[in-house]
């Protein structure tokens, strides 16, 4: 009873790593805990895909 | 004149346009609905005529009426996580939050109605054929015969799920897959299936239109790619995506969706042939934008920045064909 599509899902990506920003609602920005704009950190947001099409994970946002 | 955000607060891809506008001296608040009636407060009133409203953030407030745009970006559930949530209080939050902004002279990026249509990839696929893009052949059904006849007419197919959403309990994802030749198609009845001809790519298309901009990058499928990896989220590569040029019809076709969708923002998913023909896959109403503008140095975030800084224009028909705000 299983719909077509499905016969093809697998698990989703599920990162252990936490995430090394933080929000801080006074500059509306995510902050790295050295204090530095995480969004300026393009080798941080690589390495965690968080601005990345990356279906399927809970911790990225899909599309 | 306020930019309004309304996205998570761990959404740093916005964060690289809240960034553009700070540099640029345009006031923001960004703020989640989740967070509503724990610390996001709204009021508005509607008296003798005239309609005046605020929210608040910590700490600070808006005048509704001090809103030059509105940038949807990626809201939480209104009040998930008020301090005894529910569906009621969900329902109530949303109707007064975005009743009010609707109300608003802001523009929007996007109206949350054409966001909500502009979703439905059936629809995006007409409204690409009718724009004269190039679709690949896609039957969505839940007849198993139509599927195998389908598959008789084009033995390459792939299968993708018709909403985009991915199942939970327990977490999965469903990629774009490729269905081989002596497929059983029978539990086709247990569920909408979209199957649709295997364009057979060279290169990934990602074009990122902000309201008259085109913005394209291009990842070249690498010559012992397996055929087999036809989604480029899962696809291993190493290749960057490179900015490329939209052919001049592809740009005037794009162009036609945007303004019939009747959005401002549109990351556009294409697989290109041999033949150097773009194939449309999908339009992503809030697609992500930071890995490409990472890899290829385009101005993505500064051009959203813009766009939510400047002006209003107001001359579209909004969805549903009223007179409105739509961008």
């Amino acid at each position: 009873m299983q719909p077509f599509a499905l016969n093809y899902a697998r698990p989703a990506v599920q990162l252990d790593v936490t995430t090394p920003y933080a929000y801080d609602s006074g500059l509306q920005l995510n902050v790295l805990h050295d204090g530095r704009i995480a969004a300026t950190d393009h080798a941080t947001l690589r390495a965690l895909g968080t601005t990345t099409s990356t279906a399927g994970s809970k911790t990225h946002f899909d599309d | 004149m306020t930019v309004l955000i309304l996205t998570s607060d761990e959404d740093v891809t916005a964060d690289m346009v809240v960034l553009r506008l700070h540099e640029a001296g345009v006031p923001v608040v960004r703020l989640d609905p989740a967070d509503l009636t724990s610390g996001v407060a709204l009021s508005g009133e509607y008296v003798q005529g005239v309609s005046r409203g605020h929210l608040s953030v910590n700490g600070r407030l808006v005048s509704m009426n001090g809103l030059r745009s509105i940038w949807l970006r990626r809201p939480g559930v209104a009040a998930s996580r008020a301090a005894q949530p529910s569906s009621w209080l969900t329902e109530e939050s949303e109707q007064a939050l975005y009743g009010m902004l609707r109300g608003t002279e802001a523009r929007w990026m996007n109206h949350p109605d054409a966001a909500r249509r502009a979703r439905h990839k059936p629809w995006q696929l007409r409204l690409a054929q009718r724009s004269g893009l190039a679709v690949p052949a896609t039957l969505i059904t839940t007849f198993p015969q139509a599927a195998r006849e389908f598959a008789e007419r084009f033995p390459d197919l792939v299968v993708k799920p018709v909403s985009g959403a991915h199942p939970q309990e327990p977490p999965r994802a469903v990629p774009t897959s490729r269905v081989a030749p002596d497929t059983d198609f029978a539990a086709v009845a247990f569920g909408p299936t979209l199957l649709q001809r295997r364009v057979t790519k060279r290169a990934d298309i990602r074009l990122t239109v902000v309201g008259e901009r085109l913005l394209a990058a291009r990842k070249p499928v690498s010559p012992d790619a397996h055929p087999d990896d036809v989604d480029v989220r899962f696809a291993p590569s190493d290749s960057p995506w490179q900015e490329a040029e939209v052919p001049p019809r592809v740009a005037e076709a794009v162009r036609t969706y945007m303004k019939d969708a009747e959005l401002a923002y549109g990351a556009f998913d294409f697989a290109e042939d041999a033949d150097g023909i773009w194939w449309f896959l999908e339009c992503n109403q809030s697609g992500q934008f930071g890995f490409v503008e990472m890899d290829t140095g385009q101005p993505i975030a500064e051009t959203i920045a813009g766009w939510l800084a400047h002006g209003t224009d107001r001359c579209r028909t909004p969805v549903g064909g009223g007179r409105g705000t739509a961008p």
